[in-house]
């Protein structure tokens, strides 16, 4: 009985059910879009339009893929790879090429087969949903039939709401072979090569060169009107009207190239990129529609219209983005004042120590050495004394600077990097430290040290104060961010504004990390730095 | 006996060639950089490299780096890095091959002539110097290796046997009669499974499981 209920109360059960009932839901908008689509296509089969009809009905499919893909990993658990995006390449390339896209069909049968899946499954739902509830019906819907049976009163529709949950039982065991059925058949059709990872450069020579080509083709496609047009002599200067839409896809991707290659463009636009190509591509769209306008009527300025609604959708961006970037300028403000007084402090400590420990020792070791001279002839004795007095001083200055410089930069973070740096203070730990660092590529030098810093003051925190018997460190990387996590099974109560605790705090949010410290009285505690590699 | 030095720093490298020479050592060459170490090392011979750890061109570990791979290519190569700081990571590399002949001491006890000169010739005879401060770092972690089963006195010997030290040298330093660590050492190797065999390449054995805390393989 328990294996026979055991699926109602496990949560892939209702996220299969949540997964279904989303994917009719994009099911039902896929078909029609592809219905419309492909006839619309069809349609203008042998006209130019068909190009940024398939470059249309492309992205669609590819969005729809995406939201599939995205509902298949969130619900139902599988990784489903992201084939490689076509962003970057012309319109020209991408209008011929959008056929022979394997994905594109793969895709659309995905799309195709969402609808008939999750109607399966949903349908059985449903009707044990109307058995269960067929009391209620059979009280208040006049002449109400169930399975082509008149049921009318409560006590004639008992034995069909006990056959409801049977069926209810029956369809949440069939959901997992629907599930199964779905999983497979997104990891064949939805998931893609992601194809090779490119540099930034290698993405703008890509950009560059697809933003050439359309500008030559489209030129060519011009010319050939042109000439056709000027060989029929027609009066009507036709020619327009493809060159008009011609300007308008080599003018966006122009812009965007224009603002990604020169900082200076986003410079004029608050410094956002987003907003400048929002901006310019307004701008090409309402050069396009004033063209439109004065090649068609010159009667009514109809341009207006668009052109305002596309300044208020500029001008509402433009304030979030100067609003982000005032709330920016508060934070980095109150963060380079804690970092400009963590190390205004550092300095001060440094200087002391300078002053009181190595140069002190160095002025000393300079007078034993000196009255070492005076006494060299007279008192040989006294002089190797004095010597050796130097040595020692010598050898104390040697060991303070040598702390002094660890505490600034440890070498071994230089040398070898974090993981040996973590590995070598928690060997020397006299509490058990088990340490698990999951880092690929070296973060940036400060990333570092901050990080650094925050294992090890914790971790002799953790000694020191807490009481701890064992000591977890953990780093790893989420969501572009190192994070550096040290748990103890110590007393806890560590006061988050204490001096070392803030001072760890102004070092973390001056390179815009956040700290957290979890330490409730009789403890365990956590301190957890997220410190951005940006 | 013959030396070669690498060491980047003009005035520590002339320095140290002086104190060498003034001590009878034959100083064959003074490079500055691992990749000069290395051809010198092939083409000398030497009895002993003075390495420091930090070298052009990143100066980071290049001098542990060029260590390695100098026994790597001529196993038995006798090293002794110098540095002005100590990790016992570098410590335990350095050993990792288990054949002697290897030294790891901070900068600061060149001042000590009469002990670095010692350790020099040590280390070239196929002994090992670790430095204190290596051994104090070692002294102070926890232990769950075979050297849990060594009393804190028998820790104390080995940590001395680390630093280099002969038994009379361990007998003075604790005040004990040499009869009584030659028990402790004979203990020590007892407890830590080591073979008999040639006294010296025990002794070496011994010192890699203290720098590892656990068994030589």
């Amino acid at each position: 009985m328990s294996r026979l209920l055991y699926p109602l109360v496990k949560a892939a059960t209702y996220k299969a059910v949540a997964f279904y009932v989303a994917q009719l839901a994009v099911g039902a908008v896929a078909f029609a879009l592809l219905i419309a689509g492909w006839t619309i296509t069809l349609v203008f089969a042998i006209t130019p339009l068909v190009v940024p009809l398939l470059i249309g009905l492309r992205v669609a499919v590819g969005l729809l893929a995406q939201a599939q893909a995205g509902l298949t990993r969130g619900l139902l658990g599988v990784d489903v790879q992201t084939p490689a995006s076509t962003a970057g390449t012309g319109f020209w390339s991408r209008g011929f090429n959008v056929l022979g896209d394997r994905m594109f069909w793969k895709q659309q049968a995905h799309l195709l087969l969402a609808l008939p899946t999750a109607l399966i499954p949903l349908v059985f739902f449903a009707e044990a949903g109307e058995l269960i509830t067929s009391p209620i019906w059979a009280r208040w819907v006049e002449g109400f039939e169930v399975w082509w049976i008149e049921v009318d009163s409560f006590a004639s529709a008992l034995p069909f709401a006990g056959a409801g949950l049977v069926l209810l039982v029956v369809s949440v065991h069939l959901l997992g072979p629907c599930a199964r059925f779905s999983r497979w058949l997104a990891s064949r059709l939805l998931s893609g090569d992601p194809g090779p990872v490119r540099s930034p450069a290698e993405l703008r020579a890509r950009r560059l060169q697809a933003l050439t080509v359309d500008a030559l083709v489209s030129t060519c496609v011009i010319v050939v009107l042109v000439a056709i047009w000027a060989l029929t002599s027609g009066d009507y200067f036709w020619p327009i009207w493809p060159m008009l839409a011609l300007a308008l896809v080599v003018g966006i991707p122009g812009w965007v190239v224009l603002v990604l290659e020169r900082p200076e463009v986003s410079r004029l636009a608050l410094g956002s990129h987003t907003l400048a190509i929002q901006i310019g591509v307004s701008a090409v769209l309402c050069c396009f529609l004033v063209g439109v306008w004065a090649v068609t009527s010159n009667g009514y300025f109809w341009p207006i219209w668009p052109a305002l609604g596309l300044a208020l959708l500029a001008g509402v961006h433009a304030a979030v983005v100067y609003g982000r970037r005032a709330h920016r300028i508060e934070e980095l403000e109150e963060t380079r004042a804690g970092a400009v007084s963590v190390q205004e402090t550092e300095l001060r400590r440094i200087e002391r120590d300078l002053h009181d420990g190595a140069q002190a020792r160095l002025v000393a070791l300079g007078m034993s050495i000196g009255m070492a001279e005076e006494k060299l002839r007279t008192d040989p004795e006294g002089a190797i004394a004095l010597l050796a007095e130097a040595r020692t001083g010598a050898r104390e200055a040697l060991e303070e600077l040598r702390d002094l410089a660890r505490g600034i930069h440890p070498p071994i973070l230089t040398d070898r990097g974090l993981e040996a740096a973590i590995a070598a203070l928690a060997a020397r730990s006299p509490v058990p430290v088990t340490v698990s660092v999951a880092v690929a590529a070296r973060p940036p030098a400060a990333v570092e040290t901050a990080a650094y810093f925050v294992v090890a003051e914790t971790l002799a925190n953790a000694i020191k104060y807490a009481g701890a018997a064992r000591i977890d460190i953990r780093i790893s990387h989420a969501n572009g961010s190192l994070v550096a996590e040290v748990a103890d099974d110590g007393r806890g109560g560590a006061d988050p504004s204490g001096n070392g605790l803030t001072g760890l705090e102004q070092r973390v949010r001056a390179l815009d990390g956040r700290l957290r410290v979890a330490s409730p009285a009789g403890g365990p505690t956590t301190v957890r730095a997220e410190l951005p590699c940006a | 006996m013959r030396v070669v030095i690498a060491e980047d720093l003009a005035l520590l490298r002339d320095g140290l060639t002086r104190l060498l020479r003034d001590n009878g050592f034959d100083v064959v060459a003074a490079v500055e950089e691992g990749n000069a170490l290395l051809r010198v090392i092939a083409t000398e011979k030497p009895d002993i490299a003075i390495v420091d750890i930090r070298l052009p061109p990143t100066f980071r570990d290049e001098g542990v780096r060029a260590a390695l791979e100098a026994r790597r290519r001529s196993p038995g190569t006798a090293i002794l890095v110098v540095s002005q700081y100590v990790e016992q990571t570098y410590a335990t590399e350095l050993l990792a091959d288990g054949r002697g002949g290897v030294g790891y001491l901070l900068k600061d006890r060149i001042m000590d002539v009469a002990d670095f000169v010692d350790a020099v010739r040590r280390v070239a005879e196929g002994g090992t110097a670790l430095d204190p401060e290596v051994v104090s770092q070692l002294f102070s972690r926890r232990r769950d290796g075979p050297l849990e089963r060594l009393t804190p006195r028998e820790l104390e010997v080995l940590g001395l046997m680390a630093e280099g030290r002969s038994n009379t040298g361990i007998a003075r330093a604790l005040v004990l009669t040499v009869g009584a660590v030659e028990k402790h050492i004979a203990r020590i190797l007892d407890k830590l499974d080591l073979p008999p065999a040639e006294s010296d390449h025990r002794r070496v054995l011994a010192v890699l499981t203290y720098v590892q805390d656990q068994p030589p393989s």
